[in-house]
């Protein structure tokens, strides 16, 4: 489903962010990249969803060279195929939760009823089945996690790529948040989610992948933090 | 129908939030079309005046009536003979006055007033050299009269020689430095209204930064994200025009409506004269629209 091969990363003030790094992810799988700050995890998701180009190697999702997509048509379908999820939520705060999942459908030009069975059926599936009308500000930060979640993946998407997050929330609220990508995970979809946080990953005996300086430095199945 | 629905529904909140900046990209962009409407209009009256009083050429030959085929083929032999003669070209009296009813069509009264047979024939001649109208002069018999001071004509057929080369030299020259001025004004005002366009593009698309970036991330496509600024500034340019055209109609009937009947043989530009003008001053206006677009998004929307 993904598979990074030799990639290399480097921004012009000459920081390396990613040194020859390849990795297989296959579908289905569940897999933490963990690491200290800079370590790479970041950069890493950000080439899979072209916001970046690598400076050496290849990147391929769901058997896509990454970088053969056009701009015009190739990025914005390869990014129908993949949810975010980030620490900071990206909610538009003057949209209720309902409008939060409906407008990702929105723009990519989804008809109206379309949106109107999918984003009711997916804040169910995440537990907000009651809040749809409620504003972000009204929710707490577990909940608001969930709305994101909900809009990575009301359009069905093949992989879900999720960067810190559990970041901003407390231990209880983390360990239902990693519930919830553990489900999305059981129905077929493919997660991979960088992580500081050491008790989930302890707790979770997933695939850990561990970079360091822009190396891959350990890659254990069913692995802990350290 | 739902797309284009959101389109205008993300163009009007575009342009209320923009507000004060949207309203200057507006009074620019019509500041500039008026004035290139402007420098239009101007270079089509003056060229009514110049075709009414000199009908583009330099020289008209005026033909006693009645008159003959054989006079007018003798005429223009003659004439083309001359180095200084480019082209000859022969009027007769209804064309005359069929142009001269069709140039005052707007003054009823002048047409009334002419009987048609006061209008001549003639032969219009465009020279090569207009500093050799004394050849023409010369083939037509034409000297002054010793007693009245009069020119008069010799050659047969010929009732009348007039060089008009001195006024339409002048009258182009008028029409060409007044057009030019106005609109190199209006050019400058265009480039204002551009930026100004691409500016209230810019701030919308920074305002809606966030909104921007969770599009591309979900993979709207560019045209997707764009297309709404784009109306926006099209929009704005497009308020500018119809600003412009009513302001253009408001000029013909508070200036040059006065001027009818007040300055006999004169024609003046006509609304459907301005009708011919609007097209232009709308192309114009998405043009600005489409500059603005590239230059305002050019930065903000590589994937």
């Amino acid at each position: 489903m993904i598979s990074l091969q030799n990639v290399s990363k480097a921004y012009p003030k000459g920081v390396t962010a990613l040194d020859d790094v390849s990795i297989e992810v296959e579908k289905g799988e569940f897999v933490f990249l963990v690491g200290p700050s800079g370590s790479g995890k970041s950069t890493s998701l950000r080439l899979l969803t072209r916001e970046e180009d690598p400076t050496g190697g290849e990147v391929y999702v769901a058997g896509k060279n990454l970088a053969k997509l056009s701009t015009w048509g190739g990025v914005p379908k390869l990014r129908r195929n993949i949810g975010c999820v980030f620490q900071d939520f990206k909610l538009l705060q003057d949209k209720t939760v309902f409008e939060n999942v409906a407008f990702a459908l929105e723009v990519i030009g989804k008809p109206k009823h379309v949106i109107d069975q999918r984003v009711p059926e997916i804040l169910e599936y995440v537990g907000l089945g009651d809040k749809l009308n409620n504003f972000p500000d009204e929710l707490s930060g577990g909940e608001q996690q969930r709305v994101s979640i909900a809009r990575a993946c009301v359009n069905r998407p093949l992989v879900l790529l999720a960067d810190e997050p559990t970041g901003n929330l407390d231990p209880n609220t983390s360990v239902d948040i990693m519930r919830l990508l553990d489900k999305v995970n059981k129905i077929g979809t493919t997660v991979v989610m960088a992580t500081h946080d050491q008790a989930i990953v302890d707790a979770m005996r997933k695939r850990v992948i561990e970079l360091d300086k822009g190396r891959v430095v350990r890659d254990q199945s069913r692995g802990v933090y350290s | 129908m739902r797309r284009i629905e959101y389109y205008f529904r993300e163009t009007a909140s575009g342009l209320r939030r923009n507000g004060i900046v949207a309203f200057a990209a507006m009074s620019t962009a019509f500041i500039a079309l008026f004035l290139f409407g402007l420098a239009l209009i101007i270079g089509r009256q003056l060229s009514l005046v110049i075709d009414a009083y000199t009908r583009n050429v330099e020289v008209a030959i005026y033909l006693t009536d009645p008159v003959k085929v054989e006079t007018v083929d003798r005429l223009q032999a003659t004439l083309l003979e001359l180095p200084a003669v480019a082209e000859v070209a022969y009027e007769n009296k209804q064309d005359a006055y069929e142009r001269f009813r069709e140039l005052y069509i707007n003054q009823p009264t002048i047409v009334e007033n002419t009987d048609p047979d006061a209008i001549p024939a003639s032969l219009r001649v465009r020279l090569a050299d207009t500093a050799q109208y004394d050849q023409v002069a010369a083939a037509m018999g034409c000297a002054p009269n010793e007693q009245t001071g009069r020119i008069e004509c010799t050659q047969p057929g010929v009732r009348e020689v007039r060089d008009y080369s001195d006024l339409l030299d002048r009258l182009t020259t008028i029409n060409r430095v007044l057009s030019r001025g106005i609109l190199s004004i209006a050019i400058l005002m265009l480039a204002s209204a551009v930026a100004l366009v691409a500016n209230t593009l810019r701030m919308g698309m920074f305002a809606r930064r966030r909104e921007i970036g969770i599009m591309r991330l979900v993979g709207a496509t560019n045209w997707r994200i764009r297309t709404p600024f784009l109306i926006e500034g099209l929009v704005e340019a497009l308020i500018g025009a119809g600003l412009a055209i009513v302001a253009l109609f408001m000029v013909k009937v508070v200036f040059i409506d006065r001027l009818r009947g007040q300055i006999a043989f004169l024609p003046l530009v006509r609304n459907a004269d301005l009708l011919a003008i609007a097209p232009w001053i709308v192309i114009v206006a998405a043009l600005i629209a489409v500059i603005a677009g590239l230059i305002g998004m050019r930065r903000f929307l590589d994937v």
